[in-house]
């Protein structure tokens, strides 16, 4: 039994912890491509698509946008927003998360909010991001194996799961659907760009070698069954969570579940030559708003249910 | 204010000796006035005294930051940006030895129960007041005595189920009561977190002291506030009502739901249906039993108390009236521990338990009383003058301390409204050693014990000391740029079982 209100605020914990390591990750890959002789330009571009601000790639510099992906607190879509929101939904529920997880995530805002943020990320920003990332590592460490593994730890890691699904497949969307305003990723140094934004250059080449070709990126971000952030993974994830809830709470809760195991099975049984024909476009479009189904059955079962259907007789 | 003049260049810079520290004419917690140590002071004198700068600068860094890490931390709202902030703790712990304890405990028992008791009665049948103890008009005029409240059934009597007073040290050496606080009173999680921090920076002296724990807090409270709960209600529902993450005492109400383990809500989980109170859960609506409120009275329930207040539930109150659910601290507490209330508590006592008070009040002028009133106004030097209805360190003119402006413009103040003033005489906190900027100097204190009452008073052998940080000033509050530090009471020498080496020195 836990307050609707505090499993909404633990559901929001995991989203914003998710979009806050997605958008280091994008920041430094994407600091680190213009590094190269070669051009990063298609990295740039990748990354600010992939957060919605796609521009021109000439107005601004790659460190200034990089700078205030991270700590621009005007925009909601920065790091150091996401941490502050992550952090005052943990404080709405603080007596729900351990505090061990807690000084974690309180110690990782106190950081990133510090007058001294800006010089370090400028004097550093490196390893200022790779600190931010492993600081949310930990974070997740400390909740998985401080927390118990009930309704709490599981909103939380809901809230982790479907943020991922939507970030994952909005960064493919970005980079292989077909658009008439640019043509798909081809570039090698791009493709690297892309499995480094996706935390997933390393278990790739253990699987496909270093032959680095889209087909194969697709095929393991979108099918792979062991991959932590491919979508089949972690809608494999939603929907066993929300099985759990409905088995704990009965009938009226098992809507989520189903449009959560429809659309597993959705991709379980699809595979990549399938996608090449019709392009990836199309599946990548229905994860989102199957995601966004996914995320209103939640709120409409667990969170803002009308109240008389639940009033005593 | 201190005769004795010092300035900060008097005191040698540490490690500390007898000669570094200069209390003023304030009795001393560790001192006497002729310069020795107090014997229950002498383990922590010891640990001192070998200390150096560099190590005790270093504990209170660690100290600090431990706190700001968990995030105990209280919301300072200025006039142009709210602020988190850690709330200033000192490491040196303030002790207490047992046999002053006991009598501090006996004191605050017999004073819990007596305004319990008046509680009862004004919101019964006013016997009291029929029999001219108390002005009939000081009570029910109150702007916190809640009419709402008259003959509603309130279990064991027990209004007041968590009460902080304060308390302080005079001149003489004995403890009075300077306030009740029978509404929200709150500290009590700095009163734990501090303890935790004093085990980890004098593990030794910890040890070797032989303190009584306050650790059983958590469990006291929920016992407490489940023996309100009507008998046929079994395994009742507990929990803890927070106006929400911008109070400023958020900390404290997450942090005490998460120690008993029940459900932290706010006004917007409620629900109440046909007098009875649930909270909306993941799996639906759940019945509550027992509601500590960390809410003011006015607002709990916008159907009787302030209409325009969000943070409780339309109903709670009838569902209350009803019986259907108990909130603690009963609605209208506030009545007793009124600043012009607080000068008959002596009487008070007097009247229903037939004793006189253990713990002395602090002698109160009423402005009510037209010479009174004319007494204060002629000595407004000499007096603290406090707003009957404000509390926090607010409204508030220290005499002595106060420009000739100030004065006057108080004094206008009280005579456009004189029922709203009290005055007492200024007086000399004690004060105890704290680290401030490298040295060990003097600084005032209080004491903030915490009662609970409910089937059972309880006592918590431990209190918050709160510490006026700037040098010289009397006023604790924590909005007011003060701190604290942990309270060490010690337990009884044969009570106490590995022999805890302080019982050489008595």
């Amino acid at each position: 039994m836990m307050l609707a209100r505090v499993a909404d605020s633990l559901y929001w914990l995991g989203r914003y912890i998710e979009r806050a390591e997605h958008l280091s990750r994008l920041s430094s890959v994407m600091l680190n491509a213009t590094l190269d002789q070669t051009d990063g330009a298609q990295a740039v571009w990748i990354a600010m698509a992939a957060v919605g601000e796609p521009g021109d790639g000439t107005d601004v510099s790659s460190f200034d946008a990089a700078q205030a992906l991270v700590l621009d607190r005007g925009d909601p879509n920065s790091v150091v927003s996401s941490l502050a929101r992550a952090r005052e939904n943990a404080r709405q529920v603080r007596d729900q998360i351990t505090t061990e997880t807690w000084e974690r995530l309180n110690l990782l805002y106190l950081k990133v909010t510090d007058a001294k943020a800006g010089k370090e990320f400028s004097d550093g920003s490196a390893i200022f991001l790779h600190d931010v990332i492993a600081d949310l590592h930990l974070f997740k460490g400390a909740a998985d194996t401080t927390m118990s593994h009930g309704e709490s730890w599981r909103f939380m890691m809901l809230g982790i799961y479907m943020e991922r699904a939507q970030l994952v497949s909005r960064l493919l969307e970005v980079c292989f659907a077909e658009s008439p305003t640019h043509g798909q990723v081809d570039d090698h140094v791009a493709l690297v760009s892309v499995l480094r934004m996706a935390c997933a250059l390393e278990p790739y080449l253990r699987v496909y070698t270093a032959e680095i070709e889209p087909r194969h990126i697709l095929e393991f971000l979108v099918f792979d069954e062991d991959f932590p952030r491919s979508i089949r993974f972690a809608t494999a994830q939603i929907e066993q969570h929300l099985s759990a809830m409905a088995r704990a709470g009965g009938g009226e809760r098992a809507a989520p579940e189903r449009l959560a195991g429809r659309l597993k099975a959705r991709l379980q049984f699809a595979d990549v030559d399938e996608l090449e024909a019709v392009g990836a476009g199309p599946l990548l479009t229905t994860v989102v708003n199957e995601c966004a189904r996914i995320h209103e059955a939640i709120y409409e079962t667990f969170v803002a249910y009308p109240l008389e259907m639940r009033l005593p007789a | 204010m201190a005769a004795k003049t010092q300035t900060l260049d008097d005191a040698p810079t540490l490690p500390m000796t007898e000669a570094a520290y200069l209390p003023g004419v304030a009795y001393d917690e560790m001192f006497t006035p002729d310069g020795e140590v107090r014997p229950h002071y002498d383990p922590l004198h010891g640990r001192m005294s070998t200390l150096g700068a560099e190590e005790l600068a270093g504990r209170q860094r660690t100290l600090e930051r431990s706190f700001l890490l968990q995030g105990i931390t209280f919301t300072v709202y200025g006039a142009e940006n709210t602020t988190e902030r850690v709330m200033p703790t000192d490491l040196f712990p303030r002790i207490i030895p047992a046999d002053e304890w006991k009598r501090i405990e006996l004191g605050l028992a017999q004073r819990l129960q007596a305004l319990n008791l008046f509680l009862a009665d004004i919101y019964g049948d006013q016997q009291i007041l029929m029999d001219g103890v108390v002005p009939r008009e000081l009570v029910l005029g109150a702007p916190s005595y809640r009419r709402e409240m008259q003959h509603v059934y309130v279990p064991h009597k027990a209004y007041a189920n968590v009460c902080g007073s304060d308390l302080i040290r005079c001149q003489d050496g004995q403890f009075a009561v300077l306030e009740d606080n029978l509404r929200v009173p709150s500290g009590v999680s700095y009163m734990l977190a501090n303890r935790d921090a004093a085990k980890r920076t004098f593990p030794g002296t910890y040890r070797a002291a032989g303190v009584r724990p306050v650790e059983r807090y958590p469990d006291l409270l929920l016992s407490t506030l489940k023996s309100m709960a009507a008998d046929w209600r079994n395994d009742p529902q507990v929990v803890v009502l927070t106006p929400g993450v911008y109070n400023s005492a958020y900390y404290e109400h997450a942090y005490l739901a998460r120690l008993m383990g029940v459900p932290l809500v706010e006004g917007r989980d409620l629900v109440v249906h046909e007098n009875m109170v649930y909270m909306r859960t993941t799996t639906g609506l759940r019945r509550i039993d027992v509601i500590y409120r960390r809410v003011d009275d006015d607002f709990i329930d916008p159907l009787t108390f302030r209409r325009d207040s969000s943070l409780g539930a339309a109903g709670l109150f009838n569902a209350y009236r009803a019986g259907n659910v108990v909130i603690c601290n009963a609605p209208g507490t506030g009545v007793a521990d009124d600043k012009a209330v607080y000068a008959y508590v002596p009487d008070i006592i007097r009247y229903y338990l037939g004793e006189d008070a253990i713990l002395p009040n602090i002698e109160t002028f009423l402005c009510r009383e037209k010479r009174q009133m004319g007494h204060v106004l002629e000595n407004l030097d000499k007096y603290v003058v406090k707003a009957v209805g404000a509390s926090g360190g607010y409204g508030m003119l220290v005499g002595p301390h106060a420009s000739q402006k100030e004065r006057d413009d108080f004094a206008e103040a009280i005579k456009a409204d004189p029922d709203n003033y009290i005055a007492q005489p200024t007086i000399q906190l004690s004060t105890a050693p704290c680290l401030v900027d490298g040295r060990i100097e003097p600084r005032h204190v209080d004491l903030r014990p915490f009662i609970l009452s409910g089937e059972k008073t309880i006592v918590t052998p431990g209190a918050l000391t709160r510490v006026a940080l700037k040098r010289g000033s009397l006023v604790v509050n924590s909005s007011q740029g003060g701190g604290s530090k942990d309270t060490w009471v010690l337990a009884e020498e044969n009570g106490h079982a590995n022999g805890n080496g302080n019982g050489g020195h008595r």
